[in-house]
């Protein structure tokens, strides 16, 4: 896949990196660069912009993150039953456009789109947590505030994420993408360690609100491209939209993975319905007024969030994990920012604890 | 009645009513049929403040949805009926609002009737109260008694394990299950 940027930035601290010269080089003349100092100013929204989160999206900088690297998912909370997953923020917004996607509100500030030039600094964090804790399992992100692999054929990232986690055993990588973007990939032995998620998406969502990213069949046909090389694979249905005919819809796209990808070969799936705090929703219908994804049943839910009324979300969930259930194999499953009472209407059973489950999905 | 004089009357309008600007701005945004037939009705129902707002909302919403105009909205059957109803301009005006949130949440709406006629057909006894979540945001059911005796108290709790099976498809309910 090709994303346009409108220009690259680079900090003269950040200039001799290697990722530095290999997103240069993959520029290659097409994407103006320019170096400064210190480009936090030009991390911060153009308010000339007609949309200046869209228009932070195109600035590529390259920079040094000084915070770190190593982080619990920001999704998580008490009140729901969680996955126990860590997030690693090598990047920091997204090349493609989902209309309900949470950067929009989170990355309101700061959208340029970053890339830490720093980011094997992130392995002495993870080494750490290894030794802090040298029994358990973890499974560590790069996907949450960025697609891991959008920018992958500029950054080559991806090797050396590979390379680091190949040759730790209770550590797995999961790199979480909409994108069929998979060459790097293909190329590097990633030792059982490596996941590779799609978040999977109808073609009326796909159509409608999942701007610039790889239709959902081509992100089908990675998977499978993938899991013959080596990875095992996971697929999020996240967020699911209710709108009219979903449930037939999503029904047909888990007959199509299932066609390509057999049950027993799926590391796990999980499911979350379309959520949106009320400045998030502001956003996403002042920059994409006319997708009706967008103006759903939604409800404000108590924990503030406007989320499709209860009854219709957890029959779409439910009807999701029958279809999985009748498969034949067990299919690992989980429910993104649910409460553990919705969890056991849709399983039968209680969720574990986040750290359980996070142990359980790592480990494979 | 002219593009510039149908813009002239909305912002005299909102000018009045102390329409939010970005409301104002949303309406002035509207195809020229639907916000002259919003303006038509905001000024034949005398709409509060608030009832614009949420029209424009709501409407804008279900457009968006459906795939159609406001106006296309505004002209339907149950609409128009309402707006030539013999009840009072606020009455009227509240009906209207009323409807175009079920236009909105036409799901949402059918599954609260169904629940509120499962609660009613229960018929519990005064002094315990079901209560759904509000606008279905959550799977919990509100169950309370009130009761000034011991006595009292122990018919209800009687009279909850008797109607315990249609107590629990209302949660059932609640959680998707048809």
């Amino acid at each position: 896949m090709n994303f346009d940027l409108d220009s690259i930035f680079v900090e003269r601290g950040c200039a001799d990196a290697p990722l530095t010269t290999r997103v240069i080089r993959a520029a290659a003349n097409r994407v103006p660069i320019g170096y400064v100092d210190d480009a936090r100013e030009l991390v911060k929204p153009d308010r000339n912009a007609r949309d200046p989160f869209g228009a932070g999206k195109r600035r590529m900088i390259i920079a040094r993150r000084k915070t770190p690297f190593l982080m619990a998912c920001p999704a998580g909370s008490a009140r729901f039953a969680c996955c126990g997953y860590l997030v690693l923020t090598l990047a920091s917004n997204c090349p493609m456009d989902c209309s309900y996607c949470f950067l929009q509100e989170y990355l309101a500030d700061n959208p340029a789109f970053q890339v830490y030039a720093n980011f094997t600094d992130s392995f002495d964090e993870l080494d750490q947590l290894i030794r802090s804790a040298p029994q358990k399992h973890f499974r560590v992100g790069t996907g949450e505030l960025a697609d891991s692999l959008a920018f992958d054929s500029m950054t080559g990232m991806s090797r050396d994420l590979i390379e680091f986690f190949a040759a730790r055993e209770n550590l797995t990588l999961e790199f979480k993408t909409k994108t069929d973007e998979i060459e790097n990939l293909l190329a590097m032995d990633p030792r059982g360690r490596v996941l590779v998620s799609w978040t999977l998406s109808t073609d009326a969502v796909f159509r409608g609100s999942e701007h610039r990213t790889a239709p959902p069949s081509a992100r089908i046909k990675a998977a499978r491209a993938v899991l013959d090389a080596g990875y095992r694979v996971a697929f999020h249905f996240d967020p699911l939209i209710a709108y009219e005919n979903a449930e037939r819809d999503y029904v047909r796209l888990i007959d199509e993975l299932l066609d390509t990808v057999a049950p027993k070969n799926i590391s796990f799936i999980s499911m979350g319905g379309l959520r949106m705090t009320p400045g998030l929703r502001t956003v996403a219908r002042r920059r994409f007024a006319n997708d009706p994804m967008l103006c759903g049943e939604d409800v404000l839910a108590s924990d503030g969030r406007y989320r499709t009324f209860t009854p219709l979300r957890v029959k779409l969930f439910s009807t999701l994990a029958e279809r999985f259930h009748k498969c034949g194999a067990e299919v690992p499953a989980y429910l993104c920012m649910e409460t553990a009472a919705i969890h056991e209407r849709v399983f039968g059973t209680a969720p574990s604890r986040p750290a359980t489950i996070g142990e359980r999905l790592a480990s494979g | 009645m002219k593009s510039t004089e149908v813009e002239n009357r909305i912002r005299q309008l909102a000018a009045e009513r102390r329409l939010p600007a970005t409301h104002l701005e949303r309406w002035l945004a509207i195809d020229q049929p639907s916000r002259t037939r919003l303006l038509e009705i905001t000024e034949t129902l005398k709409l509060r403040t608030g009832q614009i707002v949420a029209a424009i909302d709501t409407l804008d919403e279900i457009a968006v949805r459906e795939q159609v105009t406001i106006a296309d909205i505004l002209d339907r059957p149950d609409l128009r009926r309402t707006l030539k109803s013999a009840g009072s301009t606020p009455a009227r005006a509240s009906a209207l609002i009323d409807q175009l949130r079920a236009m909105r949440f036409p799901l949402l709406r059918a599954m609260q009737s169904r629940l509120v006629l499962e609660i009613a057909a229960l018929k519990l006894p005064r002094g315990i109260a079901v209560v759904l979540p509000h606008e279905l945001g959550s799977d919990e059911l509100t169950v309370s008694i009130t009761a000034h005796s011991g006595a009292e108290f122990e018919r209800m709790l009687a009279s909850l394990e008797i109607k315990k099976t249609g107590l629990m498809r209302v949660i059932e309910m609640l959680g998707g299950k048809q």
